[in-house]
């Protein structure tokens, strides 16, 4: 569990973001003002259906929207920054030290032929702090344990004697297999010299996890990262998770479609529609108490194994056409208490309690 | 809850209608200049299954478990390498084309990806009325468009999508085309692999709906397969769990899920995510992942992964046998009665 001081403690900020992109159908409105705030050392679940917006956010935050994509207004404050202003070149050194990202798919982020120690050892040779830190830790206490690493210190430790080459292997080396310790890989030494085809679903995600905190980033994206598992697997990642939450000193946004998923590690959720975030409450608040109407139907189309039901309910309508979206409350069509007022403007995010948000005229 | 005006209407028989013996699927692996056969990909290893006039039974298991490649042997879409499936009495592997044509026409399968099994070339008419033609159900270009219209009310559609194209629907409007592309020939028995896996939540609740209200209008037998616990749970009648190509345990839904007897079973059920933030629950996790078809682990084939592994268990091979139509194939009575599972949960 966080604490209560902790839990205020903002560290990144989405305001009012509007992304568009540009296709040979129209102007596809994906983002329509994503007002978010990701608080220090917590995870954050944000959930959506497929087309709302989820990976939209993701990726704009850290950088990497297509092409065709563009940022029509908004701001996203990291660390008391707007790095919506940054340059490429600013936001790749700012995706190596602070927004560590780990994607559905691992295949496509290894690289296929190098080992897992390769690409290890090249995220450590990136980070200079960390190595020292490691090297002085090393040379003080002989051996070296990554938790100890995990939290950024910012070089208390010095040293002034260059590390010989063999030094600085045995360090990086030690470095490469506390961290695979950290995400449970079984046989560290052994998974260094494999390719990425070696391994398992599961332990290719874990490498990734490991790949990414090795950065000790202040945020920790992970996009839809136990989709592609079954859920054994899914299971002991999702566990995985809810350890290290409580070991890192990162800020996690888990993007999942499984509400689920966002139950079993989510501190707070927040719920996506048609670009919009619709509602944030703490996971127990939002299970217990939804109050947009678009969150409760959802929590009622799930089929629940410990609360069985004959039928379930579904959501009348489709997801909106982004090209086109319907005014105002992007979800009044679908709406079974939609008044006049939905259909001219959209409802603002606004605090109804301490700590649960929702953009609906009915609260 | 169950309503007992609707528990009813759904007739289950006790006469099967669908019963396969030991069913068994390997691919070769081939390798070499020569491309000799160097062993097999054990993807169905012995299956023996029973499926009761009108009940749902889910088929859960890991991917490569094998529960699509058994799916495709049934409809002999994949050729079965031993074994016997019958449906309503006539062995389904031994009859010729002539035979097969007639039988397909009473079991139907629908794909997981509505957006791969309907020709994008083709409206919606045209895609019934192949359906039609083949199934030789009608040629009569009135009588066609009369009972393509009558299936797209079924599923839920209507006379305006009659001549659209499949690109023009939404990913659930697709699946209720192919949904009524495989009732053209009124069958008995539907396969649904995986029939939701691609649908976002809020459409897969109406597809689902869809599926249990045909299943009570037509008097449908479905065999439900799907990697979702949650999704086969409130579905199914029976639920039987397949662990590298052989059913590990089978038994009535209740009975499988609050009373798992098979070690991967119960470790499965305790794998689920709840849409509970508030359930505590013991956690025993499956540690490790599950083996190559190709080396199948001798004796037990999950004995690698059990945690009350014996010697016996790596050499002798346990049956699938049991008390009260709950199968198991475990060689032990394990009590997991000290540990809490899925939807036996406390609320903190």
């Amino acid at each position: 569990m966080i604490d209560r001081e902790n839990e205020e403690k903002t560290i990144l900020e989405i305001r009012n973001l509007k992304v568009n992109f540009h296709t040979y159908r129209g102007e596809v409105k994906a983002l329509n003002g994503v007002d978010l705030r990701l608080y220090s050392r917590e995870v954050l679940a944000l959930v959506g259906e497929s087309g709302c917006g989820k990976s939209v956010t993701a990726q704009t935050l850290i950088g990497l929207l297509p092409e065709n994509a563009h940022i029509i207004e908004g701001e996203i404050i990291l660390k008391g920054e707007d790095i919506l202003k940054k340059t490429k070149e600013e936001m790749r050194i700012l995706r190596a030290e602070e927004l560590a990202t780990v994607f559905q798919d691992p295949m496509t982020f290894l690289n296929p032929v190098l080992t897992i120690g390769t690409q290890l050892r090249e995220v450590f040779t990136l980070q200079k702090g960390l190595f020292v830190e490691a090297l002085a830790i090393a040379r003080t206490k002989g051996n070296l344990d990554f938790t100890e690493l995990l939290n950024k210190q910012n070089s208390v430790f010095q040293t002034e004697i260059k590390p010989s080459r063999r030094e600085t292997r045995k360090v990086v080396n030690s470095l490469c297999v506390g961290i695979l310790r950290l995400v449970k890989l079984p046989d560290p030494e052994r998974i260094l010299k494999q390719y990425p085809f070696e391994l398992s679903g599961g332990m290719r995600q874990r490498a990734m996890i490991a790949m990414a905190l090795a950065r000790r980033p202040s945020i920790f994206v992970a996009d839809e990262i136990t989709t592609a598992l079954d859920v054994t697997i899914q299971a002991q990642i999702l566990r995985l998770l809810k350890e290290l939450r409580d070991k890192i000193d990162a800020s996690t946004l888990m993007i999942t479609h499984d509400l689920s998923v966002a139950a079993e590690v989510g501190n707070r959720i927040a719920v996506m529609y048609g670009g919009n975030v619709v509602e944030v409450a703490s996971a127990r608040t939002l299970f217990a108490e939804p109050l947009h109407p678009y969150t409760q139907m959802l929590l009622r189309a799930i089929p629940n194994i410990a609360n069985p039901v004959e039928r379930l309910e579904s959501i009348p309508g489709t997801v909106p056409d982004m090209i086109n979206p319907p005014p105002g409350c992007r979800f009044h069509p679908r709406c079974k208490y939609a008044m006049e007022k939905c259909a001219e403007e959209r409802p603002k995010l606004k605090e109804v309690e301490r700590g649960h948000e929702v953009a609906c005229y009915l609260h | 809850m169950k309503s007992p005006a609707i528990s009813t209407e759904k007739r289950v028989g006790s006469e099967h209608l669908l019963a396969i013996k030991d069913l068994k699927v390997w691919f070769p692996v081939k390798s070499g200049v020569l491309q000799r056969t160097i062993g097999y990909v054990k993807a169905v290893d012995g299956v023996d299954l029973n499926v009761r006039k009108g009940e749902t039974l889910g088929l859960v298991g890991e991917s490569g478990s094998g529960k699509t490649t058994l799916a495709r042997a049934i409809l002999r879409l994949t050729k079965p390498t031993e074994g016997e499936v019958y449906f309503d009495g006539t062995n389904v592997l031994k009859v010729d084309r002539q035979q097969m044509r007639k039988l397909r026409r009473r079991m139907q399968i629908i794909f997981q990806d509505p957006y791969a099994s309907l020709d994008p070339r083709q409206t919606v008419s045209s895609i019934l009325r192949e359906a039609m033609e083949i199934h030789r159900v009608s040629s009569n270009k009135y009588e066609v468009n009369r009972r393509s219209l009558g299936l797209l009310r079924k599923v839920g559609l209507d006379e305006e999508h009659l001549y659209r194209f499949p690109h023009e629907f939404s990913g659930g409007q697709r699946q209720r085309i192919a949904v009524a592309r495989a009732l053209v020939a009124s069958p008995d028995f539907l396969i649904l692999d995986e029939p939701t896996s691609f649908l976002d939540v809020s459409v897969q609740a109406s597809v689902l709906n869809l599926l249990k209200d045909l299943q009570k209008d037509l008097d449908l037998t479905y065999l439900f397969i799907t990697h979702n616990l949650a999704v086969v749970h409130h579905m199914s009648d029976r639920v039987g769990v397949m662990y590298l190509g052989k059913i590990v345990e089978l038994a009535e839904k209740n009975s499988i899920y609050r009373n798992p007897k098979h070690p991967y079973t119960f470790q499965l059920m305790a794998a689920i995510p709840l849409p509970e933030p508030e359930a505590r629950r013991k956690e025993v996790l499956l540690e490790g992942d599950v083996p190559s078809p190709v080396e199948i682990p001798p004796g037990c084939r999950f004995h690698p992964r059990c945690k009350y592994a014996t010697e016996k268990c790596k050499k002798e091979e346990p049956i699938l046998a049991g008390r009260n139509g709950h199968l198991v194939a475990c060689l032990y009575e394990i009590d997991f009665s000290t540990e809490e599972v899925a939807g036996e949960f406390v609320n903190v």
